[in-house]
């Protein structure tokens, strides 16, 4: 479905109009259960950030303004949020951080690419572009960052390098994107 | 911290949408982002840049049984508006009228038959008398428990503070931590296996306002903003 018509569905959903929310749930979730997915590492999880997700979005369909996001962009803000706050809050004593630290280490280093993105939409087209010019090691921090959720310190273990490396990779990539992105 | 540099909030906006940032760290800052705007559009230039990168991930279809837990939840949450509508009889009768939301919120009338039990507390501001959030979960049973918050109205957490749940196993004796909740209207949390039994033989409920990372003492050290009872609807 085009960017309008998501659009159009959200702008439905804030009108309280239940059959748009259905068609917006039919055609958004399974982009959003992957991005929830990577993210929490557990399907259950996942499951719970989709369910938590979808009801703010309806609840709060009001407040999207198309003049500040696409709508797209917004919802996978709010999933990716959810899931963040799930992953990181600080765990209680019930064996779980055994498993996630188990999940973490069997990471797989299957993060797409700038050449998947380059399929896409113009603008994640112009993010690939800019993602190639950036160095290996700040490329691959920012996408293991950004796909799995992973903080500077299980970036570092999960490199196998120093933090303070991590932490430079990723200033310096993030600084280089936003002035390719923005001097376009 | 200081969030006037622009260069500084510029870098911190990076990190919170790019995920890297730690639990206290996401808290403190969101704290800041809901009192500055300049925050606020910093983020907002960065989910623009980042967050196409999420379209290159393969779709995934996620299990019926999410659609139809949004649908319930929904239902649910339709529910209490018509309470709402008549807040004169709440005034009347405060305490009668916090049951009667209890059991509207989790029966609607064409679903009476079909609910199970359900534990229902309405947390009271203890300040204003008013219900400020709604807790409810499912007794009975084995295992990890989801309970379901609803956060009422348009709650604020000071900066660098936390808000704790606890459970009341009695009027004399002293609280157990739940764990720290946010101020989303709709969140669910888990409790591990063990307090299960405490929580469906609980007496209430309550939140504290602690420092982040939750209470030092192991007991409420800050002060309770909202208490409720538990119902058995």
């Amino acid at each position: 479905m085009t960017k309008d018509g998501i659009q159009e569905l959200l702008a439905r959903c804030a009108l309280g109009e239940e059959q748009a929310f259905s068609a917006l749930y039919r055609t958004c979730a399974p982009k959003l259960f992957a991005v929830a997915v990577r993210i929490t590492r557990r399907a259950d999880w996942a499951e719970d950030v989709l369910q938590e997700s979808f009801v703010n979005i309806w609840h709060h369909a009001q407040r999207y303004n198309p003049d500040k996001s696409a709508p797209m962009t917004w919802m996978t803000a709010i999933v990716r949020n959810r899931a963040l706050d799930l992953l990181r809050r600080p765990r209680q004593a019930d064996g779980s951080e055994e498993e996630y630290q188990a999940a973490l280490a069997a990471i797989p280093d299957d993060t797409p690419g700038p050449a998947e993105l380059l399929q896409r939409s113009t603008d994640a087209r112009r993010l690939a572009e800019c993602l190639q010019q950036l160095s290996e090691e700040q490329q691959r921090s920012i996408t293991l960052a950004f796909f799995h959720g992973l903080s500077h310190g299980e970036l570092a273990a999960h490199l196998g390098k120093p933090l303070g490396s991590v932490k430079t990779w990723i200033r310096r990539g993030l600084d280089r994107l936003r002035a390719c992105l923005d001097g376009s | 911290m200081q969030y006037r540099d622009a260069e500084l909030r510029n870098r911190l906006a990076a990190e919170y949408v790019l995920g890297t940032l730690s639990w206290r760290a996401r808290r403190r800052f969101e704290a800041a982002l809901r009192q500055n705007p300049g925050l606020r559009n910093a983020v907002a230039d960065w989910e623009r840049r980042l967050l196409p990168l999420a379209g290159s991930l393969p779709e995934l279809n996620p299990p019926a049984r999410v659609w139809r837990a949004i649908q319930v939840r929904l239902r649910h949450a339709r529910a209490p508006h018509r309470w709402w509508d008549n807040l004169v009889l709440w005034r009347a009768a405060a305490g009668t009228a916090m049951l009667l939301l209890a059991l509207a919120l989790l029966l609607p009338p064409s679903q009476q038959e079909e609910l199970p039990p359900r534990m229902v507390v309405v947390m009271e501001d203890l300040q204003n008398r008013t219900p400020a959030m709604t807790i409810s979960w499912t007794p009975d049973g084995t295992g990890e428990k989801k309970i379901q918050i609803r956060v009422i109205g348009h709650a604020e957490m000071a900066p660098d503070t936390e808000w704790e749940l606890w459970l009341l196993p009695d009027p004399e004796k002293p609280p157990v931590s739940l764990g720290l909740i946010s101020t989303h209207e709709f969140q669910i949390m888990r409790v591990p296996a063990e307090l299960n039994r405490h929580l469906d033989a609980a007496w209430g409920l309550a939140m504290s306002v602690e420092p982040k990372g939750g209470s030092p003492t192991g007991v409420p050290s800050g002060p309770v903003l909202y208490r409720g009872q538990c119902v058995k609807a």
